[in-house]
Parts: C-alpha cells; structure tokens; sequence
C-alpha cells in the first residue's frame, strides 16, 4: 500500500482518541450498580413491612431466635419468613386492639409494623418468589449468617441486597467455579443442563468473578471467555450449540450478514476475522470456489487472459521474468491462496523436480535455518513434494 | 460413504439398552434453498441451485443405571460415579444443481464431466453421515477427581476444536490446586468412519493428490495425479477420480496439559499435542521391478521417512481477575508455538476493563498461518500479521458495542502493510414488543475497503411469535483502486414461532442484490425439535 505511513499515523491518531473517550466513559461510570444480583435468581420482592434488623440485633436477638426454620431448612423453596406468632414472643400484639400501645413493652400496633394498616382492610402481604436454587440451610447452620448475608445487622428492612451473591458462595466453595458443580447449586433440566429459562427472566452469566459476562456482541466475540481455564460453558449449553456453528451447514445471518457471498472476499483475503475458526480451507472453500468457477479447473474466469474477466490481474503468476503479484500476496495471506488453489498447481512451477521451474518460495536465509530443520526433521513428506534428488534434501543443500 | 454407513449399522446393532437414565434430545429439520453464481469465461454466468436437506440429532443419556439418583433426590450435590453420554449426529444431503451438475473442462477436445468428479471436495455435503461427537463419560471416579471420555471427543487448544476417536482424563490433584489431562486416539479425518473434513489439519486438499512416477532411469522421475479413469464407477454420490491414501491413513494424536483448578480469579494452562501419520506408498528399489512405477513417495536411498509429524504444539494460557472500587481488571494471555514450525504461530494478550455497565478491552493478537505438517503451504507461510484492537461495551437498557481494529501484515524485508477499520451498535428496546438496532461498519487497507450499515427491526406480537426484519447496504472497493467495485444491498425477514415449549419453527428470507448478481434469493427453514420427556 503506497500511502501507509500516512494512513497508519490516521489509524495511530482514531485509535488514541478512541480509547480516550471510552476509558473517560469507564472511568466516569458509575461504580457497579449492582447487577451482581440476579434478578432472575432473585426476582423483585414485595415487602409492605416496617421492619429494623439493626435494632434486634443491637437488643442481642439471634437470628434463629425470628428464623428457626433456616437451622433445620434444606429446600431454597421453604419459607424462612417469621410468623406473626414468632413476634408475639416479644411482642404482645393483640389483634382485637390493632392501635394497642403497651408501656415498657416494644411496639405492639398493627401499624408499627403493617404501614397503612386500617382496620377491616386487606392487610398487605409480602410477596418473594423463592430463587430458583438448591440451598441447604442446615448444612450451613455452622457458619455466621453474616457471612452470607452481609450487613444484615446494620440494615433496616432485609432486601435482596443481603442474600447471598454467587460470588459470596464462590468466596467459600471454590469447586463452585467449575462446571461440573454448577448444578449443585443451580436447577438443571434433564440431561444435566442448567435451566436458565424462567417466567421471570432468562438467567445469563453477569459480572460475577467467572469472567464469562454475556454482553451485548456475545455471539461474535465469545473466542476469550471460551478459551478461559475451567470456562463454565458447557454447564449451559450442549457441545451441539458449538458444533453447529463452527462446523455447522447453514451460513449464520448474524455472523455473516446480507450478500455475503459476494463480500466475503474482503475478509478471506485480509484474514479478519479468523475464517479457520470454522471452515477448512482445503476443502470448505477450495469446494465452493471450483464449483463457482473459481477454481482453475473447469471452464472458468480464472484462466481468462481478458483483464476484464480474469479473477487476478495480467502478470500475476506469469512464468520468467514479469511482475509476478502473486509472490506478495500469498506471503501476505496464503490462506487466500489455499482456498482456491490445491498443491498441485503451486507445484507447477515452484517443484524442483524434473519438469518443474525451480521457482523457490523459500524465504531468504532459509537454508539451515531453524524452521527449515524443524519441517525436515518432523515431515520430510512436504519436502518430497518438489526436491527427488538426494542431494536436495535437508536444510544443507547447496543446490540452490 | 460406504463406510459411513457401515459405522452406523454397527453402531446400531452394538448398541444396549439402557434402562435407568435421563434424556434430554434435539433434533433439527433443516432445509435451505439458495443460488450461487458460476462464472464462466465464455457466455453469460450461470445461476447454480443449491438445494440441501440437513438433519441434526444430539442427545444426551445422563446417570445412566441411576447411580446419582440418591442424591438427586436428597437435593444433595452430585457425588460419587456418574454415567453419561452424549453425542452429536448429522445428515446432510445436498440434491441441487450445485453437486448434482456437470462441468465443462477446458481440454484439448472439451469433456463434460460430473461436477463431483472434478470437485471432489462437493462429496462432502452431496451425502454425508457425520458424527460430530460422540463419547461415554465416567464422573466422580476417585472422590470425584477423575473424568473419563471415551468414544469421538473433542479436544480444543483455545484456537478451534477438533476431534480424536479415543478417550480422554482429567485428574484433579488432591494436595495441589492443580488438574491433569490427557488425550490419545486417532484424529477425525474426513475418511474416518462418520468422519468430516472440517475436524482435519488444513493445507492438503481432499483432491489433486499425486504419485510419483519414475522415468527412464531412477529419480528422473515426475508426479503425477494418480489416474483412475481405469477405475470409473460413474459414482453419484462421490467423486470417481479422487483416490489419495496419504490422507486416508489414521492420525495418532496425543494431548497432555496441565491446568490451575479451584483457584478464584485466576486460570493457567500449559500443554502439549502432536499428531503424526505413517507414510503410505513408499517406493523403494524392489518396487522399480514392476514398471511402471506407481507411488507416492520415491525412497531410493531412504530419504522418505516411514513417518511424518502432522503437527507439534505447545500452548500456554493465562488469565486472571481483580475487582476493586467497582472495577474488574481481567488480563489474560495466551500463545501457540508450532514445534514442528519453530516458530510462534498464535498469541494474544490483552485485558478487560469493567465498571459498571461499561466494558473496555484493548488487546494485540499474533497470526502465523500453519498448516498440516504434510502441505507445502507450510513453506508459502512466510509473513505474520499483528492486531491491535480496541472494544468496547455497555450494557443496559440500551446495549452498545464498538470497536476498532488496525492489523499490521510484517513482510519479510521489515517494511508492513495495514488495513484497519471499525464498527458499532446500539440496540434500544420500545415497549415491550419492539426492538431497533442499528450497525454501522466501515474497514481499510489491504484487501479491500468496505463501508456499510444495517437496520433491525424486531416485533412480538403474541408472546410466542417473533418476527424480524433487516436492511443491509455495503459499498465494497479494493484497496488498489478507490472508486467503489459495487454496492450490496440485501433484505432479510425471518420469523420463530414457538409452537409449544421445546419446539420451534424458524424460517428465513434473504434477498440480495448488486451490480454483480441480478438478484439472489435464500430461504431457510428449521424446525427444531427439543424433548425433554419424564425418566
């Protein structure tokens, strides 16, 4: 390219002022706004309640004395909630005098605790729609409450911000971060999948310390979170979602969108994005190319002498002296070259066998060097295709 | 395809009942219709129906013999020996004019051959049996530290997967945060049984292989495409032509790697794989004494070796996370060196910055284009490129992603080409049945500039209908000549009707258009079948 200093230095410069703007933008974000919390896993609950945990726990309640059920519960189903009957042990409420205030004695009106209670109303219900986990209360009866739920004894009306966070298990159960435990905690369909999809939602990896966050472009760029020691894919998705893909037979419209039959050349010839992360050049794309009449093979424009219809510029792998393009472009992207083009007509022209023109592709300094010793010593086959003569083989040869 | 077959009714005929088990099955009907373009050099081109039936099935047989159920039922984690399987089959048929066709080869006396004859490569859609994965897997041996698969497994270096007919185990070590793997068995070829080519090395192509034919006196001798016009079956469903044993011979592979476990915020990988094959049809003085000489390998003086390496890899990954003051900081690394190479053919690094529902990710990435140990592309491969990127996301109600990308092409001399270019999203929900998104894309350099956008509209009437519809326009221009080589315009409209849970109509129209091709229609169509039945 004539102008490339000139165009890397635009490059340089949109690149510089682009991640300017975007680091401005992380940094002047909020702080996490604290997705961390599922709403699937705990969707949104209804609380009509007037309630102070800081101020049981500053009288010296225990947790178990309001929540008796968490030490023997195994079901993250079973309703930990207090009754009203677990507030009378402190609390003399009388339901006949809802606006009853008893001296010396904690609150004991219906209002102290119900706001907007009236007489004769429906009384507002709490609603929580249990998360759709396994949790086995009793066996954690061992450990702190606050350390799953956090500063539950400094916070008024207990909300979803003090239930545990998968990080907060991960702090303790490291097992937890591979897939093969993910179904130890979350509800797995038959088969052993986790069931992500909900009436509330559908559950999707955030920002959660496994550093699989399905974002927005997921679907194109996944390469990184894939590649992750002990990546947590395969919990949720069956290796066929892979396959399908990767190796599957029907062109993704989101991956490869509109006419991209005819605008795929682009991107073949540049090697962006990564074609081999799916199709065989040697057979995917050398098949489709002759079929089309891009290969050399059949009556093709390919072979065509005219400018107009030949598929590469007059000069471009010309025998003897002549510009020969071609040379710059298969150093460049020879993945482009292999998806047209089989050995065989490579061999034409760079064999040093009888017949051949001895056209040597080697790179300068390519005798004796390291990678011209480590091909020979792993596969000599290769250097068959063009050097018979004995004389020719290895990486000392002095024939050339 | 005769084995493929075969493979299926031993498969079939071995196959035991199981009795106590759990399943879960997918199966996709999957049917496309399209028009390619065949140019040609004399009269107008040619539009080429391509008509191809696809049939998919995985499934996976989970605890068989209830071993887990106990537990299961306690709602206790799984523990102790599970028994699974699970497997990927498909069927694909291609009944167009695209495979079922005929060619005219430009000969001394013109000859009309089948398509498939002169393209072998098409044998591989024209009617295959493929079975993508398909493996018994023993859990929870040895206090739950030991894996084992056995059968058709997929074996991945972190730049693609493949697969090797064989078995695999991962031990956790007991006293150190530390796992083990191993993996030996035959890589999947295309002329493995139920085998596809896409799980092979690339570099050597499924035709054009070539014996060596010696001349009047020993190593004055050429290659030559191995003839087997003797051998013409008028095959429909393969090519009569292609006979190449080098590629048909079995490729032993083994895998070893060594892996962190149960370590938060940190992941390291080192491994090791190589792949060989022994060489067919090595021509050696006894064999000059029947003429002519037909082979593939002259061996004289012994310069053919009895075996060649496929490829030699050791890898290494590394990624971590550190979150504080609201922020992650995820860095990861990762490199590839090509043993059989000398040379580093993959790596990249970079790190993920998050904050909020902001994501920013600078990163570089190193390509090195490798091949098979036996292709001579190995030795065209000469320049690597170099990528310098820049994402970005949020997250959110209005989802928006970007980024940019300049990708530096080193030749030999020390002088670089360059081509870079951008592009960026934003999806924005309106009420609940409507959802827009907009794309922009623009790229430069060598290869080819392009500048395009594209439009999408999503709408929900009823709650299990989905109906889509997208316009996209691309100007394309080489990177030698500015002025725009053509414009690209296409509509796409697509629908999902989920019939019931588990399953799903899908249906696609494409419709492009451009100063190349007239106009271009494609339609899709998928039913897709998900059970999940009671035990």
């Amino acid at each position: 390219m004539a102008t490339a200093p000139r165009w890397h230095r635009i490059h340089l410069a949109a690149g510089i002022a682009a991640l300017a703007v975007a680091l401005t933008g992380v940094v002047l974000a909020d702080e996490d706004r604290g997705d961390a919390w599922s709403p699937v896993i705990y969707p949104l609950q209804r609380l009509p309640l007037v309630f102070s945990h800081a101020a049981h726990a500053k009288r010296g309640t225990a947790c178990a004395a309001c929540h008796p059920a968490a030490t023997s519960s195994r079901s993250a189903v079973d309703d930990l909630l207090p009754t009203e009957a677990a507030c009378r042990a402190c609390h003399p409420i009388d339901r006949a005098q809802p606006d009853l205030v008893v001296p010396g004695a904690p609150p004991v009106a219906c209002r102290a605790c119900h706001p907007g209670f009236a007489p004769g109303a429906e009384v507002a219900r709490v609603y929580l729609t249990p998360p759709p986990l396994k949790f086995d209360h009793s066996a954690h009866r061992g450990s702190l409450c606050e350390r799953c739920h956090g500063d539950l004894r400094r916070v008024e009306l207990a909300t979803t911000r003090q239930l545990p966070t998968m990080a907060t298990c991960l702090g303790c159960h490291r097992d937890g971060s591979d897939e093969r435990h993910c179904a130890d905690c979350h509800l797995a369909k038959l088969g052993g999948l986790i069931e992500t999809r909900f009436e509330h939602g559908t559950l999707v990896p955030a920002h959660d310390g496994l550093g699989d966050a399905h974002g927005p472009g997921f679907q194109d760029h996944h390469a990184q979170e894939a590649r992750q020691i002990g990546a947590t894919c395969a919990a949720c998705h069956d290796a066929s979602e892979c396959v399908a893909c990767h190796q599957g037979v029907t062109k993704p419209l989101d991956f490869h969108p509109g006419n991209y039959l005819l605008t795929h050349a682009v991107d073949a010839r540049r090697g962006k994005p990564d074609c081999s992360a799916c199709h065989r050049a040697q057979s995917f794309c050398v098949g489709c190319h002759e079929r089309e009449g891009l290969g050399t093979r059949s009556d093709s424009q390919f072979t065509s002498i005219d400018p107009d219809r030949a598929f590469h510029p007059p000069g471009w792998a010309s025998p003897g002296p002549g510009p020969n393009l071609h040379a710059r472009d298969a150093r460049r992207s020879i993945t482009s070259c292999a998806s047209c083009h089989r050995e065989d007509e490579c061999l034409k022209c760079h064999s040093a066998q009888p017949g051949g023109l001895r056209a040597s592709p080697h790179p300068a300094g390519w005798r004796g060097s390291a990678r011209c010793r480590a091909l020979d010593r792993g596969n000599r086959r290769m250097c068959l295709r063009c050097h018979i003569a004995q004389d020719e083989l290895g990486c000392d040869w002095s024939a050339r | 395809m005769l084995r493929a077959c075969l493979a299926a009714v031993v498969l079939a005929a071995v196959a035991a009942p199981a009795h106590a088990y759990e399943f879960w099955l997918r199966a996709q009907a999957i049917g496309q219709s399209y028009q390619l373009r065949q140019y040609r050099l004399i009269g107008p081109d040619l539009f080429l129906g391509r008509h191809r039936y696809t049939q998919t099935l995985a499934l996976r047989i989970w605890d068989v013999g209830d071993l887990a159920a106990a537990r299961r039922e306690a709602h206790l984690p799984d523990r102790g020996l599970r028994i699974s399987w699970q497997s990927y089959l498909r069927i694909d048929h291609d009944f167009g004019d695209y495979t079922g066709g005929r060619v005219l080869l430009p000969l001394a006396v013109p000859v009309r051959r089948d398509a498939l004859d002169i393209t072998p490569e098409l044998g591989a859609s024209v009617a295959s049996l493929e079975l993508l994965y398909g493996y018994l897997e023993l859990a929870g041996l040895f206090d739950d530290r030991l894996t084992l698969r056995i059968g058709r497994v997929l074996a991945d270096d972190g730049w693609g997967s493949t697969a090797i007919d064989g078995a695999t185990a991962r031990f956790e070590v007991p006293s150190a945060p530390v796992a083990l793997s191993a993996s030996a068995g035959f890589r999947v070829r295309a002329s493995s049984p139920l085998g596809l080519a896409a799980y092979e090395l690339d570099g050597t192509s499924g035709a054009a292989c070539q014996e060596y034919v010696e001349g009047p006196t020993p190593g004055s001798g050429t290659w030559k495409l191995i003839d087997r016009n003797r051998m013409i079956t008028d095959h429909h469903l393969a090519s009569d032509f292609e006979y190449c044993p080098q590629r048909d011979v079995r490729q032993p592979s083994v895998g070893f790697t060594v892996a962190t476990a149960r370590i938060a915020g940190f992941g390291a990988e080192l491994g090791y794989r190589r792949t060989w094959s022994d060489t067919v049809g090595r021509i050696g003085t006894v064999d000059r004494l029947m003429y002519p000489d037909l082979g593939l390998y002259p061996n004289d003086f012994g310069q053919a070796p009895g075996t060649g390496v496929d490829e030699e890899r050791l890898w290494a990954r590394a990624h971590g996370e550190l979150r504080a003051w609201g922020a992650s900081v995820a860095p990861y690394a990762d490199l590839r060196y090509s043993l059989l190479h000398a040379a580093i053919d993959r790596a990249d690094a970079g790190v993920r910055l998050s904050r909020g529902d902001h994501t920013l990710e600078p990163s570089l990435e190193y390509f090195y284009p490798t091949f098979d140990g036996d292709s001579i592309f190995n030795v065209f491969s000469i320049e690597p490129t170099t990528d310098l990127r820049l994402g970005y996301q949020l997250a959110g109600g209005v989802p928006v992603h970007a980024s940019a990308w300049l990708r530096a092409y080193h030749h030999e001399a020390g002088a670089a080409s360059y081509a870079g270019g951008g592009d960026a999203g934003i999806e924005r929900g309106l009420g609940a049945a409507w959802r827009v998104r907009v794309d922009a894309l623009w790229d430069d350099g060598y290869g080819g500039r392009r500048i395009g956008a594209s439009a999408e509209a999503a709408w929900r009437p009823a709650p299990s209908l989905w109906l889509r519809g997208r316009a996209i326009t691309l100007a394309v221009a080489s990177d030698e000549d500015r002025r725009p080589r053509y414009v690209s315009s296409s509509s796409v409209v697509s629908s999902t009707w989920r019939v019931s849970d588990g399953v799903a109509l899908h249906t696609i129209l494409e419709i492009d258009r451009d100063a190349i091709h007239d106009l271009q229609v494609r339609a899709i169509g998928v039913f897709d079948l998900a059970f999940a039945p009671e035990p």
